[in-house]
């Protein structure tokens, strides 16, 4: 799994590879927390090359949702690709983050 | 060491049994096995003992939890080594049904919650109350699912899978009137669909050609609709495809067969056994199934 950095305004963009499971879920877990407590409340995780996730990838996601959620940020989904976003769907997460198909939909 | 605080199993076998301690007869079959089964796998998710996808359980970590159950469980996966579908494993476990009660009851006993006397199990407090852990009372599962599903919260990890169960089993009557239901009925199904052991629990229980749970759970049923349904649990439990296959005692058309309906007619339940020696009847050792109903 690799993660991209990038800023638009009071977003941090993330955009994600490669796959996010039992072998490396921690580490993305530590890597978001890590902006978040540098400050960042506005996540957008780019999920477009993302090729794989688990239960354990998806629980990091809403703990991090809940996290920002919390202190009034939020995490927003970006261009997930069909494979992943079919993950979402299936699994009623989709439902609980703000989705947008391109960063240039951030205002 | 075992840790004080409660399982996925244990709480969803609390919410099985009633103000008295007592199980309903009608969760003492193997349709709630398939329950429990699914509700160890997805503590051990919770724990990442093991991960999931939409159809497979990936072993995890081997640390060990504390849990004798969960343990053990754990050892037979990473035993097993490589990724299997989910279904198959609920299935695999649900076998072990009646040790896995064994084990929450005694479990419960240990951590305060139930208490047994003169062979029957109680609640440890005169009300629905739950060990203290890390200084805080445990709010009781069934108001903390209540207020997850009547609010607008995040659900944690923990409800997520207690509400996939509760629904994918069709026992959300556990928790909610048939109003509530209705009403939060798009809330409960989106929060259920959250754990994919969770969704595998319905596909599991169509394999015991039971539509849904809640019909044998809470509609009266006939003596020969509850032998029918034990036949088709026995069939399904050991794999017989072939009613030729099954002992006199359980083959229609057999005057033994007769008798044992008058057995079941007689006593109002199903869960009996057949001793072929002795060709005498008994009601199954209920202490299997945490109850002990006379």
């Amino acid at each position: 799994m690799n993660m991209i950095s990038s800023e638009k305004g009071k977003y941090l963009i993330l955009n994600i590879e490669g796959r996010v499971d039992t072998s490396n879920y921690e580490k993305f877990a530590q890597e978001l927390q890590i902006h978040i407590d540098g400050g960042k409340k506005f996540l957008v995780l780019d999920l477009q090359k993302l090729d794989y996730i688990s239960s354990s990838g998806l629980r990091v996601f809403l703990s991090i949702l809940k996290t920002l959620r919390a202190i009034e940020g939020d995490v927003i989904l970006c261009c997930l690709n069909d494979k992943i976003k079919s993950v979402f769907e299936v699994s009623g997460f989709l439902s609980l983050f703000r989705a947008i198909d391109n960063v240039e939909e951030l205002v | 060491m075992e840790n004080n605080f409660l399982s996925i199993p244990e709480e969803i076998y609390l919410l099985s049994i009633d103000e008295n301690g007592k199980q309903h007869d009608n969760f003492r079959n193997e349709k709630f096995d398939v329950i429990i089964s699914s509700a160890i796998l997805m503590n051990l998710a919770l724990l990442h003992s093991i991960d999931a996808d939409m159809k497979y359980i990936i072993p995890d970590k081997t640390k060990e939890i504390g849990d004798l159950l969960l343990d053990g469980v754990t050892d037979e996966i990473v035993e097993y080594g490589n990724k299997r579908r989910i279904e198959d494993w609920v299935s695999h476990l649900g076998i072990h049904g009646q040790y896995f009660r064994d084990e929450i009851i005694d479990s419960l006993v240990r951590k305060g919650v139930l208490k047994i006397e003169n062979e029957q199990v109680f609640w440890f407090f005169s009300k629905r109350k739950y060990p203290r852990v890390g200084g805080e009372e445990l709010e009781e599962v069934q108001s903390r699912i209540r207020n997850l599903i009547f609010g607008n919260d995040l659900p944690d990890e923990r409800d997520i899978v207690i509400v996939s169960i509760l629904s994918n089993s069709n026992l959300l009557q556990t928790v909610f009137s048939k109003e509530e239901i209705q009403k939060y009925g798009d809330r409960i199904s989106i929060i259920a669909k959250m754990d994919f052991i969770g969704q595998a629990i319905a596909g599991n229980l169509d394999t015991y050609k039971i539509p849904t749970v809640i019909d044998s759970i809470f509609k009266k049923q006939s003596p020969e609709e509850m032998l029918e349904e034990h036949i088709a649990s026995l069939k399904t439990k050991f794999r017989v495809t072939n009613d030729d296959n099954l002992p006199e005692w359980i083959r229609k058309g057999t005057d033994q067969y007769e008798l044992t309906l008058d057995f079941v007619r007689e006593k109002g339940t199903a869960d009996i056994t057949f001793n072929p020696r002795s060709k005498e009847y008994s009601r199954l050792n209920l202490n299997y199934y945490g109850s002990y109903v006379q």
